[in-house]
């Protein structure tokens, strides 16, 4: 079973939902969120490699940071 | 007794729609080819409901609330909405539900032990909007939906998911004899997404499964875990339980590949199945 952050699909859903593709999150986007500080950092950057690590849903990384995607 | 006039298992992902030009025409061709032929059959047999085995992608139940089986009670669906048709590249448009068929299924799962959730407000994603797109291009049938949850595990077995299957095609049959029910599955084959493999399709993964619908096996699927799947499938694999579901509605019957198109520009192992008796 893989790891899954609560935190992080939170946010990740409020985004897709909207349709909206980011390449990172701004500080002011993750204001409010109960993300820890490596969940703050991946966002940040738009790391969709770290982000599944630390348990982001794969179909939410994807719909949200498309544009990091090579293919 | 109602009849299963028809039973589809189609693919389904937004680049279908969206990316038309990555892909290679050829294999592109053939899998359009695939999707008008089983457009051309299902219309045949004149249908007054679709029964629609999918999937939701975290665009309707994230994870404050995920069931692992929905039934759809909504009166239309956004097939797709603004936002998504323009990933989708389809005009956004609205396909008429049917609230008072799909209470008698819900109500009737729930008697039989299958502990469906229901929802009266469903966003379509590619899991409707793809395959509707070339099945039923006019809009002009109302469906139920019967959404398994494939993307955010812990997901159902697949055991459960024929279990599941095999209540709704008894279901179908213990209605009135006047109406005519079409099912369709979506979903799969192999893909990752989102994942640190994206991109990547096993089409040795796809042709067995493609082997065991064409038998008409269900069994030998609804055997498979979830990490079997993961492995040999990708997370978009898992999506296979839609495919299950719909062998165990029509048991014996089995499927003719009309089209399967390992599109890597998709990112997916695609595909097209007219399942009959």
């Amino acid at each position: 079973m893989s790891k899954i952050s609560y935190p992080l699909n939170k946010i990740l859903t409020a985004i897709a939902r909207r349709h909206l593709l980011k390449d990172a999150l701004t500080d002011e986007e993750m204001a409010g969120h109960e993300l820890d500080d490596a969940e703050r950092a991946a966002l940040k950057a738009g790391d969709i490699a770290r982000l599944y690590e630390l348990g982001a849903n794969p179909y939410l990384i994807r719909r949200v940071f498309r544009r990091r995607f090579t293919i | 007794m109602a009849e299963i006039v028809a039973a589809a298992l189609t693919s389904h992902a937004p680049l279908i729609t969206g990316r038309p030009d990555v892909s290679k025409p050829e294999q592109r061709d053939r899998l359009y080819a695939g999707f008008h032929e089983l457009r051309r059959r299902l219309a045949a047999t004149r249908p007054d409901l679709l029964v629609m085995f999918v999937n939701d992608h975290l665009q309707n139940f994230a994870y404050d609330n995920l069931p692992a089986f929905c039934v759809g009670l909504a009166a239309s669906y956004d097939a797709p909405s603004e936002g998504g048709a323009k990933l989708m590249r389809m005009a956004p448009r609205k396909i008429g539900g049917h609230p008072a068929w799909a209470m008698a299924l819900l109500e009737g799962g729930l008697a039989a032990g299958i502990d469906f959730a229901y929802s009266y407000e469903i966003e379509s994603w590619d899991e409707l909007s793809v395959p509707l797109h070339f099945l039923m291009p006019e809009g002009d049938v109302p469906i139920v939906t019967v959404y398994t949850n494939c993307a955010a595990p812990p997901l159902p077995t697949p055991r459960r998911c024929r279990e599941m299957g095999a209540f709704v095609g008894g279901f179908v049959r213990s209605r009135p004899p006047r109406e005519r029910i079409a099912l369709v599955g979506t979903g799969g084959l192999s893909h990752w997404v989102g994942t640190p493999e994206t991109g990547r399709i096993n089409p040795d993964f796809d042709r067995r499964v493609l082997d065991h619908v064409v038998r008409g096996e269900v069994e030998p699927l609804a055997r498979l875990t979830r990490d079997e799947i993961e492995r040999e499938g990708g997370n978009g694999g898992q999506e296979i339980r839609n495919w299950i579901a719909l062998l165990a509605a029509v048991p014996g019957w089995r499927g003719e590949v009309l089209a399967y198109e390992p599109v890597a520009e998709w990112i997916t192992g695609c595909a097209t199945v007219w399942v009959h008796p």
